[in-house]
């Protein structure tokens, strides 16, 4: 009750002041939305800085920053003004204008997706658009025309080169994403984020249940399309120096790792709202039932914000755990690896909710419950489409074996070689002892 | 990139490099040191934070250690040890140490002797390796490599120091947050 | 300056395919200062040039001007990673010129403390291999391994890494109190660590695409440019200087030499690693085997080895390493020759990468664990 308080004085306060309820609905209100969920965003991606640091240190036996502010909580604070306070220089004949809207460009779309991101239900939502998926994939794509332009605009040749591997390393990934999520979404049935997380809620199921390829390989396109480890050989050794923001120095670069950071997010985002079920997790939804709907909602952000940051773990576990994959490689696996299991994982969710539907219809087994949101389904529906999954996955391995079967990579079956150890025979010593 | 003869695999082998268990067991690895580190065991032994915060927490220095220079006194009469006997300027491979002595007159049973004493040592810490030669070679102890080791000045002129540095030792300002 | 062979950007068209790299001194992944100039076409090396020197100090000839016992701190700068090796090999070099026989717990205490100093160099260089490959977790866990031993360095020398560690007839002072108890400590826990080397990295697939196959050099082409070391035996050449020529205590120790089969990264990576588990083999026999006793020679006042000269080498962690001096009868040589294993084993670097991608030339120079002041000088 406490929580339903302040928010309905705001808005009575709104309506007061003259503005109409569609004005204030559609208009105030989105704005107080963007101003905290820009604000929530910005901290988050530069804790996200701090906790990489901190978790990377913990992982190799150190401390991390310790020093500015008590464990160095205040390390971000003071890398954004160190950042803010150097020389802002730009190449001899750079093209200006380029190079000064290219780390907009990348920061803008990396956070325009957040407006369709359902943190939460109900007023957590900024704009509950109903192809919210493609949108987010759709934007997250004009990221990539961020590090042409920043490449292109630098006047060095290998920021040039270094922005034009990262950018068809991110594309290639980027279908590799779409397709991986083509299977959620026929048990979803509908496009909108929401809608999504309402379809397993209603299902009382994360879709990680039925879709473990997919779920692996969103994340593993996901981190590719990030450029982060271990598909980071652009960033970290291209051509022999930083990739694309070479050239670009202080605040600029930082928004260039801003934009990286917040694409981690929105890809962590992602994920949890298709695969892990979002802000839903059974029994909050009792918090509604028993009326303190605002409390509902702060939980389950609350919810949604754990579910996202054990996702963000990930993408720091693996980065400083696995070593780097070469540039061919990379696309390698991206090409020869992902989307063939992206697709053989269309085909098999295709399958298996036809199985479900054919099953159902046919009178013999109750396979599917309502087709109020998504398609919610009856333990043994369940139950099959789950089978289906993990016959999938080894089809996936013979599918995978058979495109590989001469790939360099795949031929290094055992996986360790042991060395041989000779007793060599004994010569002359060399040295005298006294004895 | 010539391809390794390698034997083939056997069923489980191909179920550990499908289930990917070989990136899962290095990943493994870090996550026991991320909670490791979170609750601190044993750093030497088990998976704790090996970290050592200096300059809050001072190092521990062996005793052997060869760190800055010091002219050692004589505890009681705190006359210099030193003999002006040139070995230890004669041992540096450097050059950087210089004796300069001075003939004083003492009275040896009732006769005038002049003996010869130290006037000034110059002892040049930029050039030092720390190598522990002059040490070695220094007859009476005077001469020791202390286990100081913050010995960073502001300006080039501060590195060569004289008698008096190498007796009475720096100040330095120990910096404890 | 040498005249580095490769076609600068001038000669090369525009239009051309090829491209000329410069991986200059200043590079994080290059070990030290050391110029690689490629020439790619797209990706794929065609032709490589190493441009060295840049840390030329001039020792040899420094080395003309000092005595005997002056030059020893000099030696521990050539390999700074592995002093300890470096200061084995002036001495060794010079007692025998001089025919002294060095008593047996000298040699004892030389070979544990040089057998750790091997352990040291192989765990920079797998921290730095691992970091150039992407592993950065493997570094500072190599790392806190190291620090123990140079801990150690510190308590018995005085210094950590660059130590001053023999004197011509044995060591300035016996070890320290506490020595038996560190070095205990220290071979009881290495296992552990090293199977969590191997945990993160031997099995790993991106390591395996990584290193597999990558570098290769077969014995013959090794023996033929003179490799040493773990470069060496990663080709399956079986040579190592502890069991042909035992210098110090190795007459007396039993251990195994790894041979690799295929002579490619992960060969070198594999021998290696199990080089440092017979080291550690090696310590803990040793530290059984020590016997009690003085740990210096008598020595004349002045070190004055007879005129002539001679020739002594010992396997380092890099490689053979070997110091040839020539002896004119005074206390100062005539002149001095280092045998450095890094410098020969760099000559490998053009045949191993042709054909490889640039990424690749990276693993490679790791691979091959050189260190610039060796082979500068």
């Amino acid at each position: 009750m406490l929580l339903l308080g302040p928010i309905n004085v705001l808005n009575d306060l709104l309506l007061k002041t003259g503005l109409s309820a569609e004005t204030v609905n559609y208009f105030v209100w989105p704005l107080i939305q963007i101003g905290i969920v820009v604000t929530l965003v910005a901290l988050w991606v530069a804790y996200a800085t701090y906790l990489e640091r901190k978790i990377s240190a913990f992982m190799q036996a150190r401390l991390g920053p310790m020093r500015v502010g008590p464990w160095g909580l205040l390390q971000p604070i003071a890398d954004g003004l160190k950042l803010l306070t150097k020389e802002d220089f730009i190449p001899e004949n750079a093209d200006r204008w380029i190079f000064f809207f290219a780390p907009y460009i990348a920061v803008a779309s990396a956070f325009i997706v957040f407006s369709v991101i359902p943190f939460g239900p109900d007023w957590a939502v900024i704009a509950d658009v109903n192809i919210g998926l493609l949108l987010v994939l759709a934007v997250s794509s004009v990221g990539v025309l961020a590090l042409i332009l920043a490449g292109w605009s630098s006047n060095s040749k290998y920021a040039l080169l270094g922005g034009l591997r990262s950018s068809a390393q991110m594309v290639s990934y980027e279908v590799a994403m779409g397709l991986s999520l083509i299977g959620a979404l026929m048990f979803a049935r509908t496009l909108s984020l929401s809608g999504i997380v309402g379809a397993q809620g209603s299902d009382s199921i994360w879709y990680i249940v039925y879709q473990p390829a997919g779920f692996l390989l969103f994340l593993i396109s996901g981190i590719a399309e990030n450029n982060r480890a271990p598909f980071d050989l652009p960033e970290a050794e291209s051509e022999l120096v930083a990739g694309f923001h070479t050239e670009y120095s202080g605040m600029r670069w930082s928004l260039f790792f801003m934009a990286e950071y917040a694409a981690m997010v929105v890809v962590s985002a992602v994920a949890t709202t298709v695969y892990l079920g979002g802000w839903y997790f059974p029994f909050v939804y009792r918090l509604e039932a028993s009326g303190h709907h605002n409390l509902y909602v702060i939980v389950s952000l609350l919810v949604f914000l754990v579910k996202a940051s054990i996702i963000l773990y990930v993408y720091f576990w693996l980065r400083w755990t696995l070593p780097r994959f070469r540039y061919d490689q990379l696309m390698d696996i991206g090409w020869k690896w992902l989307i063939p299991s992206a697709l053989i994982n269309i085909v098999l969710s295709g399958v298996a909710v036809f199985v479900v539907q054919a099953l159902n219809y046919s009178g013999k087994v109750k396979t599917i419950e309502h087709l109020d949101r998504g398609l919610n389904m009856t333990a043994a529906g369940k139950g099959i489409v789950f089978g289906i999954g993990v016959i999938g996955l080894f089809a996936t391995a013979v599918l995978l074996a058979r495109i590989n079967w001469r790939s360099r990579d795949f031929n290094l079956r055992v996986q360790r070689r042991n060395i041989k150890l000779v007793n060599l025979p004994k010569g002359k010593p060399a040295v005298q002892t006294e004895s | 990139m010539a391809l390794v003869k390698t034997p083939k695999p056997s069923f489980t082998q191909k179920l550990k490099r499908f289930f990917m268990i070989d990136l899962v067991k290095g990943l493994g690895l870090t996550l026991k040191y991320n909670l490791g580190a979170i609750t601190d065991r044993d750093a030497v032994a088990g998976k704790g934070i090996y970290t050592e915060q200096y300059p809050k927490v001072r190092p521990e220095v062996a005793p052997r250690f060869h760190g800055a220079p010091r002219l050692n006194m004589d505890p009681e009469t705190h006359d210099t040890l030193c003999i002006a006997c040139n070995l230890c300027a004669i041992a540096c491979p450097e050059d950087c140490i210089d004796v300069i002595p001075m003939d004083v007159e003492i009275i040896v049973a009732g006769k005038p002797r002049r003996k010869k004493v130290l006037d000034e040592f110059i002892f040049d810490t930029s050039r030092c390796m720390f190598c522990a030669l002059c040490q070695e070679a220094c007859p009476t102890a005077c001469l020791e490599l202390t286990q100081e080791f913050e010995l960073a000045t502001y300006s080039r002129a501060g590195f060569v120091w004289n008698r008096e540095m190498l007796e009475q030792g720096r100040e330095t300002v120990k910096y404890t947050s | 300056m040498h005249q580095v062979e490769i076609a600068t950007t001038q000669e090369t068209l525009l239009d051309s395919p090829e491209m000329v790299l410069n991986m200059g001194p200043q590079h994080p992944s290059t070990h030290g200062v050391l110029r690689v100039v490629l020439r790619l076409d797209g990706e794929t090396v065609i032709d490589l040039d190493c441009d060295i020197g840049y840390l030329h100090r001039g020792m040899e000839k420094i080395a003309e001007n000092r005595m005997y016992t002056q030059i020893a701190p000099y030696w521990d700068r050539l390999d700074y990673i592995a002093a300890v090796s470096n200061g084995l090999v002036w001495v060794e070099t010079v007692e025998q010129m001089m025919g002294l026989a060095v008593p047996p717990r000298a040699h004892y205490l030389r070979t544990i403390l040089t057998e750790l100093n091997r352990i040291a160099s192989h765990l920079l260089w797998l921290a730095t291999h691992a970091l150039d490959i992407g592993a950065v977790t493997v570094l500072l866990w190599a790392m806190r391994e190291r620090e123990e031993i140079l801990k150690i360095f510190e308590r018995q020398f005085g210094a950590r890494l660059t130590c001053h560690a023999w004197r011509v007839g044995g060591m300035p002072n016996d070890a320290y109190d506490d020595f038996n108890k560190d070095v205990r400590q220290f071979v009881n826990n290495f296992p552990k660590r090293l199977d969590e080397y191997e945990t993160v990295l031997s099995e790993n697939r991106i390591w395996l695409s990584r290193t597999v196959g990558i570098g290769v050099i077969s014995a013959e082409d090794a023996i033929a440019i003179g490799l040493s070391g773990p470069a060496l035996r990663g080709s399956g050449v079986p040579w190592d200087v502890r069991k042909s020529r035992p210098y110090a205590a190795y007459a007396d120790m039993d251990f195994d030499v790894p041979l690799g089969e295929n002579g490619d990264t992960y060969d070198r990576y594999l021998v290696r690693l199990e080089e440092m588990r017979q080291s550690r083999r090696i310590i803990d026999q040793a530290l059984e085997k020590l016997p009690d006793g003085p740990v210096n020679a008598k020595l004349p006042k002045v070190v004055k080895p007879p005129p002539g000269d001679y020739y002594h080498s010992i396997e380092g962690p890099k490689g053979e390493i070997g110091c040839y001096i020539v002896s004119d009868g005074t206390a100062q040589p005539w002149r001095v020759r280092v045998r450095p294993p890094s410098f020969i084993n760099l000559q490998a670097l053009r045949q191993m990468c042709v054909g490889h991608l640039v990424a690749d030339v990276v693993a490679i120079i790791g691979t091959l664990d050189i260190v610039l002041g060796e082979i500068d000088r």
